[in-house]
């Protein structure tokens, strides 16, 4: 496809030039306009950069002086997850489908009881007009820029189409592996909830193996009418690994989302939520749970788009940050003209537990309508003495009482999750990461 | 069992205390009444350990013990209880949890085994009877979205599990309807024997109605002005504080 493109100027950054030669070895396939339409625009617009609004606390010119080359696609055979990986375990899950590098491997028949499983490939093939359907506008938002090189480059996927009501959560294991240094793997994820359905998937992204590619990863979720997702994305790999995720969610009327978005792990974590609102009664409420440890950079953008009325959105954030690490949250909610009687509230609570690390939060609203209730609240602080001097008149030893201070600030958010067995699995991670582990085990 | 020497404190800046003299033997119950202001809860709170209260002054022996020299947990486990004015709420942390945690601290520095499960639990629900709690609270935060009444509550009940030998209340009887004060008197009242001792922080002789004091102190202006015996809360209820104050004066 190489001999189509044309970027002008030719892109200056070592990144940019191997995301160009990337294009080069893609077969053509019925999305190729867009593809194109997409990478060029990448390449014009280039990296985002700390002079883009959302990245103005993340700098991403070590990365674009690498160079990258496609993570190898390997498939169940080629690589069998370790059993460590799982965050759940046989029984208390409905399927788990394995993703390595972003190449899918197909359940045998491709159905799971209540859920058709497609390969993008194949959809790409036989019915592109399905895939156009779920593609967002092309944007030259720079919290998109990502989601602009996922489109032009993604090979395969899934589309889970949900047909009926899932009584057991559906998992999504992403794993990331890579014999040599400098490669990308471009996940991608249709998720599409039908009238009524109703499903918990969880994305769960591991590392094997020596190398971790960058992932850049891209999951859409259109929700029909009355349908209901609670969807997770677990960050779970190595320090060496960098993810760069891009969430969006569309919602018909009466439709329920909850999505939590986890990270536990990764060196360099962007997550970037868009969820448009876009019928009357749809709901949503995020969670984000944003562990910074060691030197671990974390980077959360929330985007909520009210545009029909009575809509409603909850987004919950908690930051923690240790060591030298360093955790962003950004959200915003947008209440267009005519949501009227839209409901929204934004709450980020940090917790800073070391004079190296930082926590930064910024809350945003944006009403262009009447009638709106619209509520936000940022705060970070150190944890609060009052609960600490509580605990050791009590006769706790003041690194238990700490401990367990900072769990309770965490653990909070963990009480809305409905799948009592995920919720257990990301608590036991959750805990190895903070100060004082084993103390904490005994209080589960 | 306590003994209070010339104590002075600051809190932010602000001399708070200024000489309290005070002694609790074992099997006594003390209560220290005075206006708004005047170092009762700053006095509760140095005892039990609070650092952010600079001791400018005097000396705390608990025991035999240096209290002053001892921190905050150790105090705790050496049997020393405040039950707080208003107790802090912290949610996420279970109370069954904090609670278990506190009394195995206590254990440990006493060389006894810690509680299993089981053993806990049926000790806490036999507690929790006697202070009218409802089961839920087994599975709620720490004074997660407690009334103030519940809050009492459950300060008298972390000390029905801890049994402290010195328990000092810092205005449990604040904000208690008749019930819940009759509640709470029963409570502390169950734990009154020869070796232990209790101190109440109090601004009304209501409480004392329920629990009956062996002496009673003014405390004002970061002194103890008066002391004498039940006789003299009855007396403050008549006629006011300020009696104390301005027969110190002539």
């Amino acid at each position: 496809m190489s001999s189509i493109l044309h970027p002008s100027p030719l892109p200056q950054s070592a990144a940019l030039r191997s995301f160009a030669a990337q294009w080069g070895t893609r077969a053509a396939d019925p999305l190729l306009p867009l593809r194109e339409q997409a990478l060029q625009r990448f390449l014009k617009l280039g990296l985002p950069t700390t002079r883009d609004e959302t990245w103005r606390h993340t700098s991403l010119r070590a990365l674009a002086a690498q160079t990258f080359v496609d993570a190898p696609c390997k498939t169940r055979g080629e690589i069998e997850p370790n059993a460590s990986l799982a965050l759940l375990n046989k029984a208390d899950r409905a399927a788990s489908l394995l993703m390595v590098n972003g190449y899918p491997s197909m359940p045998p028949d491709g159905l799971i009881n209540g859920v058709e499983v497609y390969s993008l490939r194949d959809v790409a093939r036989l019915d592109p007009d399905t895939l156009l359907r779920f593609q967002e506008p092309l944007s030259d938002a720079d919290q998109q820029r990502w989601a602009l090189l996922n489109t032009a480059l993604y090979v395969d996927g899934l589309y889970l189409k949900i047909t009926s009501r899932l009584p057991m959560p559906l998992v999504i294991l992403h794993v990331a592996t890579a014999e040599g240094a400098g490669n990308i793997a471009y996940p991608r994820i249709i998720i599409e909830a039908t009238p009524g359905s109703s499903a918990t998937i969880i994305e769960h992204h591991v590392a094997q193996g020596e190398h971790t590619p960058l992932s850049n990863s891209n999951t859409h979720i259109a929700m029909r009418h009355d349908s209901q997702v609670e969807h997770y994305r677990v960050f779970a790999t190595g320090a060496d690994a960098t993810h760069m995720d891009s969430l969006t969610i569309r919602q018909d009327q009466g439709s329920q989302c909850k999505q939590f978005t986890i990270v536990l792990g990764g060196g360099l974590v962007r997550t970037t939520l868009e969820a448009h609102l876009d019928n009357p009664g749809a709901s949503l409420d995020s969670c984000a749970l944003l562990v910074g440890h060691q030197e671990r950079h974390v980077d959360c953008v929330n985007l909520v788009t009210h545009a029909a009325p009575d809509t409603r959105s909850n987004q919950t954030a908690r930051a923690i940050a240790s060591d030298t690490s360093r955790v962003i949250c950004n959200s915003k909610v947008i209440v267009n003209a005519g949501a009227m009687r839209a409901q929204s509230q934004q709450s980020c609570r940090g917790l800073l537990l070391s004079p190296a690390a930082e926590i930064d939060t910024r809350p945003q609203l944006e009403i262009h309508a009447d009638e709106v209730k619209c509520a936000h609240g940022a705060t970070t602080g150190r944890l609060d003495p009052n609960m600490l001097f509580y605990m050791l008149s009590r006769g706790l030893d003041r690194d238990t009482a700490q401990s367990l201070l900072v769990y309770a600030f965490l653990a909070d958010s963990l009480t809305g999750m409905s799948v009592a067995s995920a919720r257990a699995a990301i608590e036991i991670a959750l805990i190895a990461q903070l100060p004082d582990s084993q103390r904490l085990r005994n209080f589960r | 069992m306590l003994k209070i020497t010339d104590l002075s404190a600051r809190v932010a800046g602000k001399d708070i205390l200024k000489g309290v003299n005070l002694e609790v033997n074992a099997g006594e119950i003390h209560a220290i009444m005075g206006p708004n202001g005047s170092g009762k809860s700053t006095l509760a709170q140095v005892l039990a350990g609070r650092e952010d209260y600079e001791i400018t002054g005097g000396s705390v022996t608990y025991e035999g013990r240096d209290l002053l020299a001892m921190p905050a947990e150790e105090r705790a486990r050496a049997g020393l209880f405040l039950g707080f004015q208003y107790p802090v709420e912290i949610p996420g942390v279970n109370n069954v949890y904090l609670l278990k945690a506190a009394l195995n601290a206590k254990r440990k520095a006493a060389g006894e085994p810690e509680v299993d499960a089981y053993e806990f639990l049926t000790l806490i629900r036999q507690k929790m009877k006697v202070m009218h709690m409802s089961e839920s609270f087994l599975t709620r935060g720490v004074n997660e979205g407690f009334s103030g009444g519940e809050k009492k509550r459950n300060e008298i009940l972390q000390m029905l599990v801890l049994e402290p030998k010195l328990a000092i209340l810092d205005e449990t009887d604040s904000g208690l309807d008749i019930d819940a004060l009759k509640v709470v008197a029963a409570g502390v009242n169950s734990l009154n024997d020869p070796k232990r001792a209790i101190v109440l922080v109090t601004h009304y002789q209501r409480l004392l109605d329920y629990i009956v004091p062996d002496r009673i102190h003014v405390l004002s202006g970061g002194r103890i002005m008066k002391s004498g015996d039940r006789s003299l809360a009855h007396e403050l209820e008549r006629r006011g504080y300020d009696w104390v104050l301005e027969s110190q004066v002539a």
